[in-house]
């Protein structure tokens, strides 16, 4: 029983099929024709209550797309989606006091108004008690230092001032459900970590949380799911750590050989590793669960003096690029 | 509802305020609406100089007519201007939050702006109509009174719920700018005179296909007592169709929103 679910979840779009220049224009104006795109195509999701899960996939993936269709704004081509048992398209406001949206290149401020203004609307639409705005505010000021920001234009805030605005406004009525597109896009590595930090928090909540981001750096202490998508499709869905027990197990050490010994005696030594370099600088790449680092070492040291080293974890990165590239077909 | 009238009455508040940021804006817009009405006036006693009537109305009634135009388009800005916006909210994809929030759509849009023009508008038209009332000839009894109020919200109803059915075609005919709500906006000019001055053609059309004639001619040829005056009554059951008719547009249009690629 998940409490976000969508099945055979499509979404086609129609795109203009129009010529170039202004005798396009005029031709698609007495001929129309269309070209169907689909951006979701098929995809099925169940997310359990309190879950956090990471939506990945490359741009034009569709990740936009599926949470606008998740959460209401856009009607499916096809399939079905319930979210706490309402459907968002048919019983919009229902849907709506249960979840909270963020999109991250886009402000749900009001652009003239001050921060606070635009906070006091959201409070009258949700209607807010009182009581509760005043602790959630103060709870927002907290963890997101909104309060600077209170009395400042939506106009005249900074990137990271506005993505902490937006975020106190997306959940200013505590939401259940959160969806966030992206929302560290642009801002510094101290806004961030604030954000990942709020993130954090809103998890150990037992809030159900759904995150797409570019920056993977976002998921890996927040998400203990994640499903990656590609041309509308799912192409993996399932815990991080089996992701990267799966596909993230190639470890790299970096040693630096002092005593001159060519790479190719090392490769030779060691024929279960991959090992690569140029002069002194060697790389040894291995798989995490049939050797640990102590193994790898103490067989360099059987045939080379080693100086420095130092050891590069898996980075679910490279997973998320290779499945990308078509490398890994998962 | 009350939530509703709550929400829309807040929301205006915060935009009116943020208007008066611009100090100066704000009396040349309200300047400017009273003047285009001042013009109007001049137009129409420029005429009455030379016919002692126009179609069989006199001046007081021209007069009433054009009042009860100003104070009926001159809410609308005040009240509704937001409904501008939806194109180019269409357009840019910014209906994706007004969409998540649980108020309705139309509320949020409506109320997204003030036209204080709309104030200048009021103003002299409720001044034009104060003067014609008291010129006109009318038995006045109580069921009047409340008829000719029922006549006026039903005229503000109709005229609003145009405007937001030509402004929601955006939702078919995609493009940035209201071009089907502004040429049939232009073209509601025409009914500040009595309709009885155009040709059969039109008075066809403004009478059922773009209910015009239910803003001004019809309520006030109704209080006038003029052949035809009957019709007037209908106003309320228009309405209800116009609004019947608004919401269902809305809500098949924003059924079609495709949002925007980011
Ligand atoms: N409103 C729209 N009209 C037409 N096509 C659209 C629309 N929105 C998205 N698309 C198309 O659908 C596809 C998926 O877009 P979507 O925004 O969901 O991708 P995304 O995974 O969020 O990408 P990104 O990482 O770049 O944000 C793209 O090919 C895009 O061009
Ligand atoms: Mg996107």
């Amino acid at each position: 029983m998940g409490l976000v679910k969508a099945q055979s979840l499509t979404k086609v779009f129609r795109r203009p099929q129009k010529g170039p220049g202004l005798r396009g224009s005029v031709k698609h104006l007495f001929q129309r024709r269309f070209k169907d795109v689909p951006a979701v195509n098929g995809i099925d999701v169940s997310i359990e209550a309190g879950e956090a899960v990471a939506y990945v996939g490359p741009n034009g993936a569709g990740k936009s797309t599926t949470i606008k269709l998740l959460c209401g704004i856009l009607v499916p081509t096809s399939g079905s989606v319930e979210v706490a048992g309402v459907t968002p398209h048919v019983d919009r406001i229902a849907n709506a006091r249960n979840i909270g949206v963020l999109f991250g290149q886009r402000s749900q401020l009001w652009w003239d108004l001050p921060v606070r203004e635009s906070l006091g609307l959201l409070r009258d639409m949700y209607d807010l008690p009182k009581g509760f705005y005043q602790q959630r505010i103060e709870r927002l000021d907290e963890v997101l230092g909104i309060g600077e920001l209170m009395p400042v234009l939506a106009r005249k805030l900074s990137l990271g001032q506005r993505m902490r605005a937006d975020l106190a406004a997306a959940l200013l009525h505590q939401p259940r459900i959160v969806y966030l597109d992206e929302p560290t896009i642009g801002l510094d590595i101290a806004v961030k970590d604030k954000v990942r930090k709020f993130l954090r928090e809103l998890r150990a909540d037992g809030t159900t949380l759904m995150l797409t981001t570019h920056d993977l750096g976002d998921i890996e202490d927040v998400c203990e799911r994640i499903i990656i998508i590609d041309e509308g499709r799912k192409i993996f869905d399932g815990p991080l750590a089996q992701m990267k027990d799966s596909f993230a197990r190639t470890r790299r050490m970096h040693l630096h050989i002092t005593d001159g010994t060519p790479m190719d005696v090392i490769a030779k030594h060691l024929s279960t590793a991959d090992v690569s370099g140029e002069g002194s600088e060697v790389t040894i790449a291995f798989d995490r669960f049939a050797h640990t680092a102590g193994q790898i070492i103490a067989a360099v040291l059987q045939v080379a003096e080693v100086g420095e080293f130092h050891l590069d974890e898996p980075a679910i990165e490279d997973v998320v690029r290779k499945v990308y590239a078509g490398e890994l077909l998962v | 509802m009350f939530r509703t009238m709550r929400i829309y009455r807040r929301s205006l508040g915060a935009h009116f305020r943020s208007l008066l940021e611009y100090e100066a804006d704000f009396w040349v817009l309200i300047v400017a609406g009273a003047m285009f009405n001042a013009l109007n006036l001049l137009f129409l006693s420029a005429v009455f100089a030379h016919v002692p009537a126009l179609n069989g109305w006199s001046y007081a009634e021209a007069v009433l007519l054009m009042g009860v135009w100003s104070v009926i388009g001159g809410l609308s800005p005040l009240f509704f201007e937001g409904v501008w916006r939806l194109s180019w909210m269409v357009n840019q994809g910014t209906l994706d939050y007004p969409l998540v929030r649980p108020a309705p759509v139309t509320v949020q849009v409506f109320s997204s702006g003030i036209g204080l023009h709309g104030v200048g508008d009021i103003v002299t038209g409720g001044a034009m109509l104060g003067w014609a009332l008291f010129h006109v000839d009318v038995d006045w009894t109580p069921l009047t009174v409340v008829i000719g109020l029922v006549l006026l919200a039903s005229a503000a109803t109709i005229h609003l719920s145009i405007i937001a059915i030509t402004n929601a075609a955006t939702f078919w005919i995609s493009g940035p700018h209201p071009f089907l709500a502004i040429a049939v906006h232009t073209f509601e000019d025409m009914i500040k005179y009595p309709l009885t001055i155009y040709g059969a053609g039109i008075r066809a059309v403004y009478t059922f296909v773009v209910p015009f004639a239910f803003v001004t001619f019809f309520p006030v040829s109704w209080l006038l007592d003029r052949s035809a005056g009957w019709v007037g009554l209908l106003g309320p059951l228009v309405a209800a169709y116009c609004v019947w008719l608004a919401r269902t547009v809305f809500r098949r249009g924003l059924r079609r929103y495709d949002s925007s690629g980011h």
